[in-house]
């Protein structure tokens, strides 16, 4: 008999148990019947569950498994036929089998077990170390003929668990994410920056006339150059081309002499001062300051916001006298 | 004004001429429709027929379909580019300009979506006749074909990206019928006390093959769908992006527009973050709120009024419409123009926005403004804080006492506050257009503004 099944074990079991003890309960009888018999039919005998019935499907199985180990089971096939009819009897069964205070012990039960497979062939009872944590195959080869030889010393006991492949698989796991996750973070230094410079200069103050924006620097460095009179005083500004609501660029509209946002329709007049749509504040400005060679310098590192009364500041603009 | 309707061309004429034969080809079918059902209309012609005449309703329709025939074998006569441009049905020019002025005013706009929402809960039961509804899928198609003249509006509604927001409208239209026609249906057995139309209705079939093969048929049908869309309309691709040149107007995808028309009237952090998180969470607390244990499982509407109203106005006239504004309505430096303008970028809208603080201490005090930010913007605080803390206790004496006897203390505060943030938006955008308030409360120094 090769493999067996525990549906086959179970089946047998109750089909051996119903034939060998005609005990109590008529309701029993005629379900042990059925089971002889192999017919299904007994259905309306089904008896209610004995108030007895004690045994759990461990220790049917149990019980089966030592059974088994005895003797070949050919009836367990038909018996499993049988099996709805059975089953209510097989508590009372089981109980009966093993008589209570004696249940076998999970080791003595699959010693059982695995006797009882004839594939497997009996084999000696493995020692404990088997059982001891998995080590380099290298470590327990040297290990094993002096096994029951003096216990490991910590060094050796150390030096077992580093080289064990569970550690070195998990170390090297390891090592390989965190060289990934650097790896990634050096992405983000790169080795040259094409943004353009933070500071750059926009020629002569005379280039921009008066009540005018130029345009010209906005593709390149995201600013306006605007000259215009801001509180009584005529001056040169540079405004970055930020809209304060969210981000975009607005255009300048030189016939409506006005900033006009294309995402939400914020508005700014040519000071930058917003008064139309969304955007909640002034554009911001941009440092800027005449040279010593004459020229405008422009630095966007540096920001002016109006709101912040940082408009005062005589770093944000170049006054034209 | 700019002359921008330069060209009705023979290929946009041919392509309307079939759109008038698919039109002449719906209605005829519905003529035999209405001839095999045999309904009869009596024609007084004014007084011109004393009591009247019994004709049949068929004739009708018959009468129309020969005419969108005519109409559509019109179209096809036209040749050469000037027969084209002279061609004589279009939309009127009188029609246009009306129509431009009352939807390019966002008030007259928003007004109407709400109005026409009001229209579609009120008028339910003439709206679900399946007549009713074929007559005004007729005025819709017809409008669009008339528009379709124009060259503003082909513009538009012909764009890659907006064509299927177009069929969705209709399918819309449709869903939003289908279930009041449900509704009606079933409202009406509930106070004749007849049996639901689900339960008398409700003959089970098998999963293979009816719903298999409905699937299927389904998925071949969609897939051949999108492979035709996929090849008849390119995809717009635009320039390359640039941090520093923003397209004019810029848009977000559709179903993001009605947060972008929402942007246009609140903070980013509100509009961007606050509210849409609360949309989902309100969403989701729905079951939670709800008390109503009526309308399982069967379509309802007088059972569920307030539940099925409130959803669908925040729906239909808060998200449906700001879609099709944002998609149809917005050009150029986000303006509004109306459906036949042309996308003018010069054109002027005269918005000059102030904030509550300073109209009321430049304006009402006529004093300057307080230095201390907090006392600047106090009324503004008070106003906020008034309608989230007043209200609710109010509300709870007055309109919604048996809501809030049924629901208990904290199911009425997340009941409460979700319709008041949900009604924020419309007062807000109000408040912007009839006083051009920019915000409540605004404190640009903190990033704070309402």
């Amino acid at each position: 008999m090769g493999k067996k099944s525990t549906k086959d074990i179970l089946a047998q079991l109750r089909a051996e148990a119903a034939a060998k003890k005609g005990e109590p309960a008529p309701q029993q009888e005629s379900a042990a019947g059925a089971a002889a018999g192999g017919g299904p039919a007994e259905k309306p005998a089904v008896p209610k569950k004995p108030a007895a019935a004690g045994g759990s499907t461990k220790d049917i199985l149990a019980a089966a498994r030592a059974q088994a180990a005895g003797g070949g089971a050919p009836a367990a096939k038909p018996a499993a036929a049988a099996k709805p009819a059975a089953k209510p009897a097989a508590g009372a069964k089981a109980a009966a089998a093993k008589p209570a205070g004696e249940r076998p012990s999970v080791q003595e039960m699959l010693r059982a077990a695995r006797e009882g497979r004839p594939l497997q062939p009996a084999e000696p009872p493995r020692e404990a170390a088997a059982f001891r944590k998995p080590v380099s195959p290298a470590a327990a080869k040297k290990a094993r003929p002096e096994k029951t030889a003096a216990p490991l010393t910590r060094r050796q006991a150390l030096i077992e668990t580093i080289t064990s492949p569970f550690v070195m698989a998990w170390v090297a796991f390891a090592t390989a994410t965190a060289a990934f996750l650097l790896a990634t973070l050096r992405f983000l230094i790169p080795n040259i920056l094409v943004e353009p410079p933070s500071r750059f200069k926009i020629g002569i103050p005379s280039d921009y006339p008066p009540d005018m924006v130029s345009t010209k620097w906005t593709p390149e460095f995201g600013v306006w150059v605007v000259n215009t009179v801001y509180e009584g005083q005529r001056q040169i500004f540079a405004l970055i081309s930020v809209c304060t609501h969210l981000g975009c660029t607005p255009n300048w509209l030189d016939g409506e002499q006005k900033f006009k946002c294309p995402c939400h329709g914020s508005g700014f007049y040519i000071t930058g001062i917003n008064f139309e749509g969304p955007a909640p504040r002034p554009l911001e400005r941009a440092a800027i300051a005449l040279a010593p060679d004459g020229t405008l310098e422009v630095d966007k590192s540096q920001k002016f916001q109006q709101e912040m009364g940082q408009w005062e500041n005589p770093s944000s603009y170049v006054p034209v006298v | 004004m700019f002359d921008a309707h330069p060209d009705l061309t023979e290929a946009v004429v041919h392509g309307l001429g079939w759109l008038y034969v698919i039109l002449f080809v719906m209605n005829a079918w519905w003529t035999v429709v209405a001839y095999r059902r045999g309904t009869h209309t009596r024609v007084r012609l004014f007084g011109l027929l004393e009591d009247g005449q019994e004709v049949p309703t068929a004739g009708f329709w018959a009468l129309y379909s020969a005419l969108l025939l005519m109409v559509a074998i019109a179209h096809f006569q036209v040749t050469g580019s000037y027969a084209a441009e002279n061609f004589l049905i279009r939309m009127p020019e009188w029609l246009k300009v009306w129509i431009d002025a009352v939807i390019a005013d966002p008030v007259a706009y928003f007004t109407l979506s709400v109005v026409g929402f009001a229209a579609v809960i009120l008028l339910r039961e003439w709206l679900v006749r399946p007549t009713v509804a074929w007559v005004l899928l007729n005025v819709a198609l017809v409008f669009m074909a008339l528009s379709m003249t124009d060259f503003d509006f082909r513009q538009i509604v012909g764009k890659p990206d907006n064509v299927p927001i177009v069929a969705m409208l209709f399918i819309l239209g449709f869903f939003t019928w289908l279930y009041f026609r449900r509704a009606v249906e079933n409202d009406r057995r509930i106070a004749e006390g007849r049996p639901l139309f689900e339960q008398e209705d409700n003959e089970k079939v098998l999963v293979w093959p009816d719903l298999v093969y409905t699937e299927l048929i389904c998925m071949v049908v969609l897939s051949v769908v999108l492979v035709a869309w996929g090849i008849v309309l390119q995809a717009p691709l635009e320039e390359p992006a640039s941090a520093v040149k923003t397209p004019n107007p810029s848009k977000a995808p559709w179903y993001f527009l009605g947060l972008q028309e929402m942007l246009v009237y609140y903070d980013p952090w509100l509009a961007g973050v606050v509210f849409p998180s609360l949309i989902l969470v309100g969403l989701m607390a729905i079951p939670y709120i709800d008390f109503n244990k009526k309308g399982n499982g069967y379509y309802t509407f007088k059972e569920r009024a307030f539940a099925v109203s409130v959803f669908m106005f925040g729906f239909l006239p808060l998200w449906v419409a700001m879609i099709i504004l944002g998609t149809f309505l917005r050009g150029p430096n986000w303006n509004i123009f109306g459906i036949y303008e042309y996308w003018d970028v010069h054109k002027l809208e005269v918005l000059n926005n102030v904030n509550l603080s300073e109209w009321f201490w430049l304006t009402l005090m006529q004093t300057q403004q307080p230095q201390s930010i907090l006392v600047r913007e106090l009324p503004g605080i008070i106003a906020v804080l008034a309608y989230l803390i007043i209200l609710p206790p109010l509300l709870a004496g007055t309109v919604f006492r048996r809501f809030f006897h049924r629901m208990g203390f904290i199911r009425y505060m997340v009941f409460v506050n979700l319709a008041l943030l949900m009604a924020a938006l419309p007062i807000k955008m109000v408040l912007r257009w009839a006083f051009n308030l920019k915000y409540i409360v605004a404190i640009p120094e903190w990033f704070f503004n309402i």
